[in-house]
């Protein structure tokens, strides 16, 4: 889906049955994360079931919100249209404290001052009435 | 493959391909992925000096479907077809399956080859409207930018600069100067790399493949009925895979081990190392994918790969040689084929002014999503 109407003209997520627990939440500005209530691994992004065991039994754990910057990029072509405007943006893969990898944006730094192992923390960004992105921001 | 009794035994016997830079100068609307293969594919079968009759097995990969080629190509009496998707991370697992199956006697012959009319057809590697991960979302689009974030986390763990990374795009450049049918003719340097604009900084246009249009197919058949054949056997030594499926994309510790596992299946059972290598032609999908192979199987202290490759050391006349045709980054972006095709020139002794001299090994890998790896050698010396 691209843009979600109020202006937003980014693309959004489609939300699935696999994930509508997740986005519910965000939309409350609350980081959860799927962990299976067999073998307590937590994983993203939210399938419906667990990518260590392999059991349907998901349930979710609330995030501390808490990580590392493990690597970061500059964009700097216009790959994403309405993404244009905002080059050179920046990318992150953020290292949870729970132990998944997500992909976002760190907000109030300059790029040339992210670096890698830059403790952050999450950020609630409302996009649209529906979704809201969860971003990052140094701690 | 790690098995000594099969190294060997099999045999890539007849390459086949497009004059790239011929297609890249002009966009054919009405050029098609199906043309281009069947023309590769009769080549490679005339470079075999086999009669098409005689091919009982197909390996498709490039095309949406394996169909509309097959009915082309007009084979008949075939005993084994596997279509691949299009990705260029299945080009080791489609030659380990194409030795697999006449091996075992699935086939006799079997053709494989990747087709792709991505120029023609105005393929971007950008964004999709719907990451798997939730990445497009924020704004990351493209395999180079996930790379380039690989970068970014090598150079904090152990240093190195723009300016040493320029030295692997420069010297696979040189080779496709001495390439007929490569793409990017224009000399190098390393201004002008350090000239070119940022795409997913710190990686810059010549960090990154071409994106083009053409096709390669190989014949492969045992080496027994290889050594019938017009030209010397190219003998398939090895091949190996190893993935990790993970929600992202570089592996944390840039494939180490996997590519100390895929070394270990092909070269530990041989006896062979890394001295013994005369070649590298691997996947340079971008530039960094060179650097992290060489680390990770050992030609290249770790953490030190960006000083290692200066001065030479891997271009024609150097140590290793690497991508002697110009690989991805400057001959084509045929996702692997193309360096197995320059493999089998270099074994046959076949590569004119870019020879390797007595060149006996050559060692393909692949570092992305689906890792893969192939070691070709001479006949003779298994």
């Amino acid at each position: 889906m691209i843009g979600g109407g109020g202006g937003y003209l980014k693309p959004l997520p489609m939300v699935t049955h696999e994930d509508r627990e997740f986005w519910a939440a965000a939309r409350e500005h609350r980081f959860v994360l799927p962990q299976c209530q067999e073998c307590g691994h937590v994983w993203f992004p939210p399938y419906a079931s667990c990518p260590s065991c392999l059991s349907f039994d998901r349930g979710w754990t609330e995030a501390s919100g808490r990580g590392t910057v493990w690597g970061f990029t500059i964009m700097r072509q216009p790959y994403i249209p309405s993404f244009e405007p905002e080059l050179p943006y920046n990318v992150v893969l953020v290292e949870l404290e729970e132990g998944p990898m997500v992909y976002s944006n760190l907000v109030g730094i300059e790029n040339d001052a992210i670096a890698c192992g830059l403790p952050v923390e999450a950020v609630f960004e409302d996009a649209t009435d529906e979704i809201t992105l969860i971003k990052f921001r140094p701690v | 493959m790690s098995d000594r009794e099969f190294a060997g035994k099999t045999a890539i016997v007849g390459i086949g391909g497009s004059d790239f830079a011929r297609l890249y100068r002009s966009r054919d609307p009405e050029r098609t992925g199906e043309a281009l293969a069947t023309e590769a594919i009769a080549a490679a079968i005339a470079d075999a000096g086999l009669e098409k009759s005689q091919i009982d097995g197909l390996i498709t990969g490039g095309l949406p479907h394996y169909e509309p080629v097959a009915y082309r190509t007009g084979l008949t009496d075939v005993r084994f077809v596997v279509d691949y998707p299009q990705a260029g991370r299945m080009c080791a697992m489609a030659l380990m399956h194409a030795a697999t199956a006449v091996h075992h006697g699935l086939a006799d012959y079997v053709v494989l080859f990747n087709s792709v009319a991505f120029r023609t057809q105005g393929t971007k590697f950008g964004a999709q409207p719907q990451g798997l991960l939730y990445d497009t979302i924020y704004g990351m689009a493209s395999p180079g930018a996930q790379y380039s974030m690989g970068f970014t986390r090598y150079q904090a763990e152990y240093g190195g600069t723009e300016e040493q990374l320029g030295a692997i795009p420069v010297a696979i450049r040189s080779h496709a100067r001495m390439t007929p049918g490569a793409i990017m003719q224009a000399e190098m340097s390393i201004d002008d790399y350090l000239a070119a604009r940022y795409i997913a900084q710190p990686l810059r246009l010549f960090d990154y493949c071409l994106v083009n249009d053409g096709a390669v197919a190989y014949v492969v058949t045992t080496a027994e009925r290889a050594r019938d054949l017009a030209h010397p056997p190219v003998l398939i030594a090895g091949t190996a895979g190893r993935a990790n499926f993970r929600e992202w994309y570089v592996d944390l510790g840039f494939w180490d081990e996997a590519c100390r596992s895929m070394k270990a299946d092909m070269f530990d059972p041989l006896g062979v190392t890394t001295d013994d290598i005369d070649c590298l032609q691997v996947y340079d999908n971008f530039s960094v994918s060179v650097l992290w192979g060489l680390e990770g199987f050992g030609f290249a202290p770790k953490g030190q790969g960006l000083e290692w490759v200066q001065n030479g050391r891997i271009a024609l006349g150097g140590e290793l040689p690497v991508n002697t045709s110009g690989g991805m980054l400057s001959e084509s972006y045929l996702q692997g084929w193309n360096q197995h095709a320059e493999a089998v020139r270099q074994l046959r002794g076949q590569a004119g002014e870019r020879q390797v001299p007595d060149c006996d090994w050559s060692l393909y890998w692949c570092l992305s999503a689906l890792p893969g790896a192939s070691l070709l050698c001479r006949d003779g010396l298994l």
